[in-house]
Formats: C-alpha cells, sequence, structure tokens
C-alpha cells in the first residue's frame, strides 16, 4: 500500500462525454438529477441563445452547484440577454440568490449591464445604487459625469455618495469639484464625508 | 466592432489582433492577459507567426482557431504559460496535509481503501513529487492507504518534463540534503533526477482546468493542490475552474490554494477552514449545505 504506482491507477471514472445534442441540454435542465443539471448548465454556457433559459432555471435551481454553474454560464455569454435575466434576481427575497445575480453582473462588461443601469440608479436599495454607480465608472466620459455627479449631488444614502466621490477622485476630473462640494455640503458632519471628499481635492490639486 | 487591423511593422501586433489573440486565449484556457502583458504576448506571438511561416497575424490566429489537431494551440500555450516552481515552495501546506487535513480525510475510512490526490498545474512536476515525499516522510498513515496521486497541467512541454524528473539546483535549493540524497540520484553535474518509485507513482496527464470535458474525469478526489495557477486568470476563469473542482471533489475534500488566492473571492461553493498550518477550502459535507 501506500503510494499507488500510476499505471495501475486508471480507476478515475471514465465521464460521459458531451454528447447530447443541444436541444436536449435544456431539457437537461430540468432534470432530476443535479449532476445532469450542472453539465447541461455548463454546456449551455456556450450558447448565446441560451441565457434566458438559463436564468429562467435560476430561481428554481435549489442544488448551490448548479446555481453556480447557471450564473458562471450566464458570466460567460455576458451579453446584455444575460444582464436583464440577471437584474429581476436583485431583488430576490433569497440573499444566496441576490448576491449571486449581483457578483455575476459586476463579473459581466459593462456593456451587457449598461440597459440596467437606470432600473439599478432607480433602486430602492443603497446597495444596489451603489453597484450602479461602480457601473457607471467604466463607461464612457460623457454618460459616466453625468450619472456620478448625480449620486453626489443627490443620492439620499451617504454610501452612494462616498462610492462615487471615491470613482471621481480616482478618475482625476476636476470637472467633478462643483459635485463633490455639494456632496460635502449635504453631509456636514460625517467625518468620512470630509476626508473623502478632502483627499479628492487634493488628488485634483496635484493632477493639474 | 473592432476595427480593421493594420499589418505589423516592426513585429508589433495590431490592437485589434492582440485583442482577438487574448479572448481566445481566455476562452480556451482562463489565462488573462492584460494591456499589461502585450510585450510578453506579442514576443511570443511573433515567434510562432514566423515558426509556422504565416503571411500575417491575421492568417496565424485562423489557424489558431480552426485547425482541427489544435497543435498550434498547444505549441502556443507552452510558450504562454508560466512554469515557475520549485520542490517544497509553501510549505506551509505540505506540513498541514500531514499535520491534520489527511487525517480528517480518512476519520471514516477503512484501512486499505482509496485516497485520491489531485496537483492542478503541476508545471515541471516539483509539486506532486513534493507531496509524495512528505506523504512518505511525515505520514505516520501512509502505508494504511492507498494513495493515488494526479497530477496535471494545461502545458504539454512542462509535463514532459515532470515525467522525466531531472531537476537542477534552483529547483532543489528548498529540500533539505538528506531528501536529495534519499529521493534523488545524480545524473550530470548540477543535475539529479528523481528515483522511479516516486516517478512511477505520479500520474500525469495534460487536463486543462476549465474545460469540463477534461475534467470530468477526476471523481472521488480528497485534495486538490492548485496553487499560483488562479492568479492568471480573470474573475470568470477563476469561478469556473472553482466549479470544475467542486464537481471532482468527495463530499469533505479540500482544496488547497497559493498563498495570494482566496476562495472566497472566486465561489460560494466552499468553506474556508482553518487549520493550524494553513487556510484551506472545504467543500461541505453531504446534506452540510453549501
Ligand atoms: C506558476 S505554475 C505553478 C506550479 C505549482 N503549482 C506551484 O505552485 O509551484 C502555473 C502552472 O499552471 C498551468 N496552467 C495555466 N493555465 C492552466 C489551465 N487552464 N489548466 C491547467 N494548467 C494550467 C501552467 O501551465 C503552469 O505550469
Amino acid at each position: 500500500m501506500g503510494l499507488v504506482k500510476a499505471g495501475s491507477k486508471g480507476t478515475l471514472g471514465t465521464a460521459p462525454t458531451g454528447a447530447a445534442a443541444p436541444e436536449d441540454w435544456t431539457a437537461l435542465l430540468e432534470h432530476a438529477d443535479a449532476g445532469h443539471r450542472r453539465h447541461a448548465a455548463q454546456a449551455l454556457g456556450d450558447r448565446p441563445d441560451a441565457a434566458a433559459t438559463l436564468a429562467a432555471r435560476l430561481p428554481r435551481e435549489p442544488d448551490p452547484a448548479v446555481r453556480e454553474a447557471l450564473l458562471t454560464a450566464l458570466v460567460r455569454i455576458g451579453s446584455p440577454e444575460a444582464a436583464a435575466g440577471l437584474a429581476p434576481m436583485l431583488a430576490s427575497e433569497d440573499a444566496g440568490l441576490r448576491n449571486g445575480a449581483l457578483e455575476s453582473l459586476q463579473q459581466m462588461p459593462v456593456d451587457a449591464v449598461e440597459p440596467q443601469m437606470d432600473a439599478l440608479a432607480g433602486s430602492d436599495d443603497s446597495d444596489l445604487r451603489i453597484f450602479a454607480v461602480l457601473l457607471a465608472a467604466r463607461l464612457g466620459p460623457a454618460e459616466r459625469s453625468a450619472r456620478l455627479h448625480q449620486a453626489l449631488e443627490r443620492d439620499p444614502h451617504v454610501n452612494v455618495g462616498l462610492t462615487a466621490a471615491e470613482a471621481v477622485a480616482e478618475l482625476g476630473d476636476p470637472a467633478a469639484l462643483p459635485a463633490l462640494e455639494a456632496f460635502a455640503a449635504r453631509f456636514p458632519d460625517d467625518p468620512c464625508v470630509a476626508y473623502t471628499v478632502d483627499a479628492a481635492r487634493r488628488r485634483f490639486r496635484g493632477a493639474s | 466592432m473592432a476595427p480593421p487591423s493594420e499589418e505589423p511593422t516592426d513585429g508589433a501586433v495590431s490592437p485589434a489582433d492582440y485583442r482577438t489573440l487574448c479572448d481566445l486565449l481566455r476562452e480556451r484556457t482562463g489565462l488573462s492577459f492584460t494591456e499589461a502583458k502585450r510585450y510578453y504576448v506579442q514576443r511570443r506571438l511573433a515567434e510562432r507567426v514566423e515558426a509556422t511561416r504565416m503571411p500575417s497575424v491575421r492568417d496565424y490566429l485562423n489557424l489558431l482557431r480552426f485547425q482541427a489537431s489544435g497543435a498550434e494551440m498547444q505549441l502556443l500555450v507552452n510558450l504562454m504559460t508560466v512554469n515557475e516552481t520549485y520542490f517544497f515552495r509553501e510549505k506551509y501546506q505540505l506540513d498541514c496535509l500531514v499535520n491534520g487535513m489527511l487525517d480528517e480525510v480518512v476519520r471514516h475510512r477503512r484501512p486499505g481503501e482509496r485516497v485520491r490526490l489531485w496537483s492542478a498545474g503541476c508545471a515541471t512536476g516539483e509539486e506532486p513529487y513534493s507531496i509524495a515525499i512528505t506523504l512518505l516522510e511525515r505520514w505516520p498513515r501512509v502505508d494504511e492507504f492507498q494513495i493515488e496521486l494526479y497530477a496535471s497541467d494545461i502545458d504539454s512541454m512542462a509535463l514532459d518534463r515532470a515525467r522525466e524528473g531531472v531537476y537542477g539546483e534552483r529547483s532543489l535549493q528548498a529540500l533539505p540534503a538528506e531528501l536529495v540524497e534519499r529521493y534523488f540520484r545524480p545524473v550530470a553535474p548540477g543535475s539529479w533526477r528523481i528515483i522511479d518509485e516516486l516517478r512511477e507513482s505520479v500520474d500525469f496527464s495534460l487536463v486543462n482546468i476549465v474545460d469540463p470535458a477534461q475534467v470530468r474525469r477526476f471523481t472521488g478526489i480528497d485534495v486538490v493542490f492548485c496553487r499560483n495557477l488562479l492568479i492568471y486568470f480573470d474573475d470568470l476563469g477563476r469561478r469556473n475552474a472553482a466549479a470544475m473542482f467542486h464537481e471532482a471533489l468527495s463530499p469533505g475534500g479540500f482544496v488547497a490554494l497559493g498563498h495570494s488566492e482566496s476562495m472566497s473571492r472566486m465561489s460560494s461553493l466552499f468553506v474556508p477552514r482553518r487549520f493550524p498550518d494553513a487556510i484551506l477550502y472545504q467543500k461541505p459535507a453531504e446534506g452540510a449545505g453549501a
């Protein structure tokens, strides 16, 4: 016993090869066996047209590993349809699903998620608005500034404004100064705001 | 859409072709090359374009994508991987293996049963051989079980060298002299070969860890070592790899990652476990939920 000789192993399973026809994968997504469902999700990650099917299965999927495979497949597809399929799950009661959807949207290309931006920015959930700010920071300059400045000037939740303040500081765009000052004036007693705004001001001065 | 690529002058690659290549590599291997790696990638690409006598980078990219055998893709991947490794690297995890991890793995097993370990991303073999040496030297129960040691990599050249098992001083420097004495034989000045008994105990194979069809062969694994590999992946690649390991592992099985890598940032499927020597990630036992 001890270390087994390589040649005498040969005991690893020979996996069934992915021979199923495409239409079968969709059916397998509903199979009673979680292993089949997982393989179907993996296979459908190669098929951009499967985004809606994958997303539809998600809220019903009880097995965490299959759920993860569904999410990963949607990130792989990475299209606006995939993002649109995930967006409704951001409002799910199920924290696991909500976080999984949020994390997956973050891993998608910004172009795919951009159509969901208005819904995110207008959400009641400040975490989603923070996410919208993080996404906005990845957009082109015009679109980006409008959204970031709006968060600084209007968002009622201090953490959303702080996220935007950090983003404009990072981007080093002095045109954001008035919006930053407005943000500081809205939360005069918050030391965190004072600190962040001050850091941004200094950053702009250093840059100009 | 990508702008049309200009033909490269001075061996440079157009931005569009560079993007196409990076996308292709990411899709096939999980490896993620950012703009910062452009010089590194470009040099190797130019080398292969020339070696294959392709008239342009664009033609070469088509060869990569459509060649049925995948031989050129393999050659390019071999050039793109970073194979840096050495014996007893991140030894605290080897300590952990014999100071508690394996005892936990075999807790409900009878003597004579199997224990399966897998070094995924073994490069030139130092890692799986280090595991073998550690087991033989330091796990008192090594003879009670049938221990199967698998090792794989996406780089076929590195695997050839792993199978050959010949190492220089640099690879061996962290290994105590008496272990070199016991497990190696000198073959030339500054060059040692690992003894046959160890070479034969590791099952080497070519496996791309983000390809479900290739990984599916691995089942019932108790411990996966995947160290210093996922740092070269992007988020999606890491997530895919985590899912592959989850599938390959037995319930209660462990993943050991490199010191700068953390599973919590890539998957919700594992729970961190703190051992005295290291933090590992565990696939929850059946019925325990994730
Ligand atoms: C830096 S080495 C690490 C070697 C060893 N695990 C260690 O920690 O010393 C990384 C290895 O990962 C391999 N690798 C990269 N992408 C891979 C993939 N998709 N599948 C399998 N191996 C991969 C590379 O070929 C390389 O040999």
